[in-house]
């Protein structure tokens, strides 16, 4: 099976599963909204405990790092780029509430645990497909805030300076 | 650096046609050996790289620039069901100028095993060696004389406590500053590698490079390539649809790495009547271990590997799968990639960054009916896809090296040890380790699986029957063409492979340099 259809018979199981909805399709083209709303969303839970404490200084570690994941982005594969946004676009769509995020609120709506619980339900799930995205995203997110010499200092640690 | 025998295809703004005696696809440890031995002997040498003449003063030693800009699919590249990341280099000087320089001959029973099962001859006068001391000599590598940082010498303490077998490794290197920093590209040109050895002589011999172009196809008729078309590819390295380029050569060799050169074989549709092409690609499968330690580890700083042991590569039981152990340098994003968890809990591991040690274990796969390798597909865009299972054999295999690198970390003195396994603890002392470990489940995605090492998918073997090439990197039915990268090597090695690679493809250029004078 060509790994498109793969994704979208995975989320339609889980969709089927969950809310009883027969098969729906999501867009596997990037649209920037989505990006944005589900790293947004993602990205202060994952970073829990590693951004700064002070709101100012940890929103701009998140702009750096939203900015930073749409840098690298483009790098990757077109395949495996159409297969992120296929998944960002499902979780952005309210239609996909219980199926991805376990609750019937889109993501942004739920707490930083929630989130973190259903992140862990991802890495525990059945579905290849949910575990594949729980793996994919923390890598491309952590990948992306641990790149920035600005978030550093709790690793205490400083690249050294040649030029 | 601006060269008048330099062109970066990108900014080509018409189709256009290029010539050469010998057109070389790929800069890497085969590509770059080749170039200049043909460039040595007379030839006229086109060599032609998907990535971007990027030399030191780009080397920033920061892993944001590095991995996008020098390593395929920015350094994200997986197999198809994302159960193991693969590090490959996709620059000019391929994976040599990002590997971490360490330079190990072709282990013995590597060969007779290739002798055996393949029909390869490398005893006597078709010895290796004289090309090992070749490769050697050109690219200073010796052994490491400044002692091993602190990661490299806790694996050289838990082998001496264990009474284990460990070997200072030897490096590539002229000059080097012990920075730790070769994974990104070395800043000074310490490192030996084609970047900046064989390419310039090559160029400096009168050899054409031509960066930033992706060759999509091998146009061939009966026994002779007649061609190929090739793309430029743009700012993200993606190949481009508006401009084609052609090129022809008397000679063609493909040196685009194990993944890369099956998957243009592939797209040509060139013979393959022993059904190898593309198949049993090997990865060397490579699961982490992670220790905290009381003092600094700070394994960023330093040479990368410096250590290695063999203790486990060739076990008594030949039906167990065996491992050679090593460590990896320690980089923010390396890390922040690997260690298990979330949230806090991943937070508070980043926090002892400079505590951490770092073991890895690279199993030796492609010696057992049940580790038979994986296979590189083409995804609707004509790009490579590798498809590896990972068997019970390989499972099992993984199990022994995480309990084998944990006793090691305990005997070295360390206060925790976290196997990379995500279901996997921190754990305190090398009993409760050696209990939980035995338990943990290993399957796809909960075990952390990587890799650094791409060999195999063209095969070379004495019969056409099991092989894509012969013994000396031929295809066994396109004339005039040859495979001089790690794709021609026909298991796994049980080494890491640049000085494999370097000495076979020296020994091959030669060969080939000789028939083509007749």
């Amino acid at each position: 099976m060509h790994r498109r259809q793969f994704i979208l018979a995975g989320l339609a199981i889980a969709g089927t599963a969950a809310l009883g909805v027969p098969l729906w399709h999501y867009s596997v083209s990037a649209q920037p909204d989505n990006r944005a709303l589900v790293f947004s969303a993602i990205l202060p839970a994952l970073l829990y405990g590693a951004l700064p404490a002070d709101d100012t200084a940890a929103a701009a570690a998140l702009q750096r790092t939203e900015q930073a994941l749409h840098d690298f982005i483009p790098y990757l594969p077109k395949r495996q780029q159409q297969e992120l946004d296929q998944l960002i676009n499902a979780l952005a769509h309210r239609v996909s509430r219980l199926a991805i995020t376990g609750y019937w609120v889109t993501v942004q709506e739920l707490t930083i645990n929630a989130r973190l619980q259903m992140l862990q339900r991802w890495r525990e799930s059945y579905l290849v497909i949910l575990q594949q995205a729980y793996h994919g995203l923390r890598e491309l997110l952590y990948g992306a805030f641990y790149g920035q010499p600005e978030h550093w200092q709790n690793l205490n640690y400083t690249a050294p300076r040649f030029r | 650096m601006i060269a008048s025998n330099h062109i970066d295809a990108s900014t080509l703004q018409e189709d256009q046609h290029f010539a050469a005696d010998i057109v070389i696809v790929g800069t890497g440890a085969g590509g770059g050996i080749a170039a200049e031995l043909f460039a040595k002997a007379g030839f006229n040498v086109l060599l032609m790289e998907e990535g971007a003449w990027y030399q030191r003063e780009h080397f920033v030693m920061e892993e944001r620039w590095a991995y996008p800009q020098l390593y395929q699919e920015g350094a994200a590249r997986k197999t198809r069901d994302q159960s193991i990341s693969i590090l490959q280099g996709r620059t000019v000087g391929g994976s040599t100028t990002v590997n971490w320089t360490t330079s190990i001959r072709t282990p013995e029973p590597t060969l007779a095993y290739w002798q055996s099962e393949f029909g390869l001859n490398f005893s006597a006068e078709h010895n290796l060696t004289p090309f090992f001391e070749l490769a050697e000599q050109r690219l200073h590598i010796q052994a490491w004389p400044v002692p091993p940082n602190p990661n490299n010498a806790k694996l050289q303490q838990g082998c001496e406590a264990l009474g284990w077998e460990y070997s200072v490794i030897n490096r590539n290197v002229n000059g080097c500053a012990n920075l730790g920093y070769c994974g990104m590209g070395c800043p000074i040109n310490a490192k030996q590698s084609m970047l900046v050895s064989t390419i310039p002589e090559a160029m400096r011999l009168g050899a054409t490079l031509i960066s930033r172009i992706s060759v999509r196809r091998i146009l061939w008729r009966q026994d002779q390539v007649i061609g190929l078309v090739a793309v430029p590819v743009d700012q993200y390295f993606q190949p481009r649809a508006d401009i084609q380029l052609t090129i022809s050569a008397k000679h063609y060799i493909l040196a685009a790495g194990a993944i890369g050169s099956p998957a243009l074989l592939l797209r040509s549709n060139v013979p393959n009547p022993s059904g190898r092409l593309g198949k049993h690609t090997y990865l060397h499968p490579t699961v982490i271990s992670g220790a905290i330690f009381a003092e600094q580890i700070n394994g960023h700083h330093g040479a990368p590997q410096s250590i290695y042991s063999d203790q486990f590569v060739w076990p008594k039981a030949r039906e167990e799968i065996g491992y050679k152990l090593e460590v990896p340098p320690i980089h923010p994003v390396l890390m922040a990639t690997k260690l298990v968890g979330m949230a806090e809990q991943h937070a508070s591991l980043m926090q002892q960054f400079n505590q951490l040690q770092v073991t890895i274990a690279l199993l030796r796969d492609g010696f057992h009916p049940e580790s038979q390798g994986g296979t590189v597909h083409l995804d609707s865009a004509g790009q490579p896809v590798l498809d590896y299972p990972l068997t019970a054999y390989l499972w099992a295999g993984m199990r022994r090296a995480l309990l084998s690198m944990a006793e090691l970390q305990f005997a070295a003195g360390a206060l925790q040890v976290m196997p990379i396994n995500h279901q996997a603890q921190a754990y305190r002392s090398w009993s409760e380790a050696k209990a939980a470990i035995a338990e943990l489940p290993l399957v796809p995605l909960q075990q952390t699986v990587v890799s650094a090492h791409v060999m195999g998918g063209c095969n070379m073997a004495a019969s056409a029957d099991n092989g894509v090439v012969d013994s000396e990197g031929r295809h066994f039915q396109l004339e005039n063409l040859s495979i001089f990268d790690g794709s021609i090597l026909p298991t796994s090695l049980g080494a890491n492979p640049q000085l494999t690679i370097f000495g076979l493809v020296w020994r091959n250029c030669q060969r080939l340099i000789a028939q083509l004078n007749l």
